[in-house]
């Protein structure tokens, strides 16, 4: 498989895996958002919430760096500063969800 | 190894019709979603600092702009989960016509509105 199929393959799966994890999660933001502290840690430290927000997490970055290296690679001429930007995302895109679940599940109350 | 694929030409250059519009507003609220998403973990993150650290957060989110934000993201997540619904039936192969293409385009427009407000309704469990 061409990596190119492979990366619109990767686009479609994660779309549609990430469409009813997008809502459960922004029904939930509605719904604490303004909520105070006890509220939101027992939100994210019981189950399954703690688990699908790790899950949402993950899909959300994945979903969007591949999108975004799309965009890179539509308006970005010079092949270095292409590729320097399409490492910044990747790394940008594993280390903020790593660092949110690691917190999520250091959590308590 | 010199890399001559053609690049796309810049938005100004098209005439703008209904689903050029759907699609850049795709990828500026795609953005803005992954923006938002930073912003949550780093607020997940404050939590870790105690409850005195989160007093300033709440205060926040229960003032008017903060309460205008969440709408605005709602809505941004609502535009982009529909639009993401149509592209999923587009790579199905349906939808291709001049017509169909303006009529889910218009759908995706009207329907991220309505969502707002069922999501925001159903979230603060007024229904």
């Amino acid at each position: 498989m061409r990596p190119v199929t492979k990366k619109w393959l990767f686009l479609k799966i994660s779309s549609f895996i990430l469409i009813p994890l997008m809502l459960w999660f922004v029904i939930n933001f509605v719904s604490f958002y303004d909520k105070n502290y006890q509220e939101i840690v027992r939100f994210l430290t019981t189950q399954p919430s703690k688990f699908l927000v790790s899950l949402f997490l993950i899909f959300a970055f994945f979903f969007s760096a591949l999108s975004i290296s799309e965009v890179l690679e539509d308006y970005i001429h010079d092949e270095k500063i292409k590729n320097a930007a399409n490492k910044a995302l990747n790394i940008f895109a594993i280390l903020i969800p790593l660092t949110a679940i690691i917190v999520i599940f250091n959590l308590s109350l | 190894m010199e890399n001559n694929n053609p690049l796309s030409p810049h938005i100004q250059i098209y005439k703008w019709h209904i689903s050029s519009l759907v699609s850049i507003v795709t990828r500026i609220t795609g953005i803005i979603n992954i923006l938002v998403i930073t912003l949550i973990c780093f607020w997940f993150a404050i939590l870790l600092f105690g409850e005195s650290s989160y007093e300033i957060i709440q205060l926040f989110f229960k003032s008017f702009l903060g309460k205008f934000i969440a709408v605005g993201i709602t809505w941004s997540f609502s535009f982009q989960v529909l639009s993401e619904i149509r592209h999923l039936i587009m790579d199905l192969g349906y939808g291709f016509e001049l017509k169909t293409t303006n009529v889910t385009g218009i759908m995706v427009i009207i329907f991220s509105f309505i969502f707002t407000i069922l999501i925001y309704l159903l979230g603060r469990q007024f229904i």
